[in-house]
């Protein structure tokens, strides 16, 4: 395939952004959420 | 007295933001965007002209329209924050939640436009009409979500950032339009266009049409993580104040155990 | 009574107020700088071929950015050094272009190329091509078609 790099870097940061994002916003939920009793979460 | 700081873990306390709901959304995300993977690299046939580097449309495309889909989003949830900021923070946090994906859609479209435009242009980087208001528009959510960051009380932060999303969504149809009311070097728009004509063979079509769901699913998740870290943010903020001051009372009156 | 200092858990984001401030400071102050300096530039990216030395802003003795056609047949590589004819409306430049232009780079497709006209002759720093906005898939038949309809 020609220009793979490119086509490939461009994947890569979408995803891998995203992906970063992601498991950032997993870790500070476990982290907040330990700190906030459950009757204050809606969700819960 | 019971106190817990913003530091410490309240025990029996459920450490998640998740439901079942999202978590249906997440797998849902995932599968979805496996498809358009798969089918950007090996189902879709390269371009007449462009030959491969097309394949890059199926990541730059949906992130722009997403990307409109959640300043969009900022705008209505911070036109229901200001309208109803008596009651509740939660069309706040879903405005801010949804600038910050965003902006980090955004920021995708211009990076792998700039690698598109290399392949295709021959060049990263012109300062043509939809490059620079591009720019412009993500420049203006990365100081908006400068603002929201600002210490302040929430209360004042949803009124401040409610305005400010309800001026800068309006960058949006110039963004979308530069192309037809100015000279440009990006194309114009080929699904979205004018005169209503889709000009792309079914295949690249249907996976574009994949990609803009998938990231949709993604950005769907994303915002109600995100909306929840802010509600966890606000409450943490506040029952610390809370007990701050009871604390300082109780040391006024004696009763410190 | 317990004297000892009083833990202050979020003392570290008093001293960080600064940074949203400079950053919204920095986003007030680029995107002033977008609007005034290059949106101005920008919204009349390129003149065509036809609009040289007749428009306001496409004056033939300044550095312009032209857009047009790469005619058929007239694309030739020498020694390092592009040239060829580009075309619309009607109207002709001949570009010559010290190196290989990147890019999508063909006969019958739109570039836009940056330079000074020199003697009826477009002295291009650099060349831009300007792909359309259909998509179709590699197939010979295709091409040849797709060829045909943007030199006739």
């Amino acid at each position: 395939m020609k220009d793979l790099g490119f086509i490939l870097a461009s994947w890569l940061a979408t995803l891998g952004s995203i992906g970063v994002l992601a498991a950032l916003t997993i870790r500070r939920a476990r982290e907040l959420s330990r700190q906030v009793p459950d009757d204050a979460k809606p969700w819960v | 007295m019971s106190i817990y700081t913003a530091t410490a873990a309240v025990p029996g306390a459920a450490a998640r933001t998740g439901t079942r709901t999202t978590r249906v959304i997440g797998v849902l995300a995932l599968v979805t965007t496996a498809f358009v993977v798969v089918s950007a690299f090996f189902l879709t046939p390269a371009d007449s002209v462009q030959g491969d580097s097309v394949r890059i449309m199926y990541a730059h495309v949906p992130t722009a329209w997403v990307a409109y889909l959640a300043f969009i989003t900022t705008a209505v949830a911070s036109g229901f924050s200001l309208a109803r900021r008596h009651r509740t923070l939660g069309f706040d946090r879903v405005a801010g939640a949804s600038g910050e994906v965003g902006v980090l859609f955004m920021a995708m479209t211009l990076l792998t436009g700039s690698l598109w435009g290399r392949l295709t242009w021959g060049t990263f980087w012109q300062w043509d009409p939809r490059l620079t208001t591009t720019l412009f528009l993500f420049i203006t959510y990365v100081g908006y979500l400068a603002v929201r960051r600002i210490d302040t009380d929430p209360r004042q932060r949803a009124r401040r950032s409610a305005v400010i999303a309800l001026l800068a969504v309006l960058e949006i149809p110039l963004v979308h339009f530069s192309v037809v009311l100015w000279r440009s070097l990006h194309q114009e728009a080929s699904v979205l266009s004018p005169d209503g004509d889709v000009r792309l063979d079914d295949l690249m079509l249907f996976t574009l049409f994949a990609g803009v769901a998938a990231f949709t699913l993604i950005f769907a998740w994303l915002v109600i993580h995100r909306q929840r870290l802010t509600a966890l943010a606000d409450i943490r903020q506040t029952v610390g104040l809370d007990a701050a001051i009871a604390l300082r009372r109780s040391e006024t009156s004696g009763v410190v155990k | 009574m317990d004297l000892s200092p009083r833990e202050v858990p979020d003392a570290p984001r008093a001293q960080r107020r600064w940074l949203p401030i400079a950053f919204a400071v920095f986003a007030g102050v680029a995107g002033l700088a977008i609007i005034g300096v290059f949106l101005t530039s920008s919204i009349d990216y390129f003149c065509n071929v036809d609009e040289v030395g007749v428009r306001e802003g496409c004056n033939d003795d300044e550095r312009v950015r032209v857009q047009g056609s790469v005619d058929e047949g007239s694309l030739q590589l020498q020694a390092g050094t592009t040239s060829f004819v580009m075309s619309f409306n009607g109207a002709s430049l001949p570009v010559v272009y010290d190196g290989e232009p990147g890019g999508v780079f063909q006969e019958c497709i739109p570039v836009v190329a940056h330079g000074r006209v020199v003697n009826g002759t477009l002295m291009a720093t650099r060349i831009e091509v300007k792909h359309s906005n259909e998509y179709e898939a590699e197939n010979a038949d295709r091409i040849e078609e797709s060829e045909s309809a943007a030199c006739s």
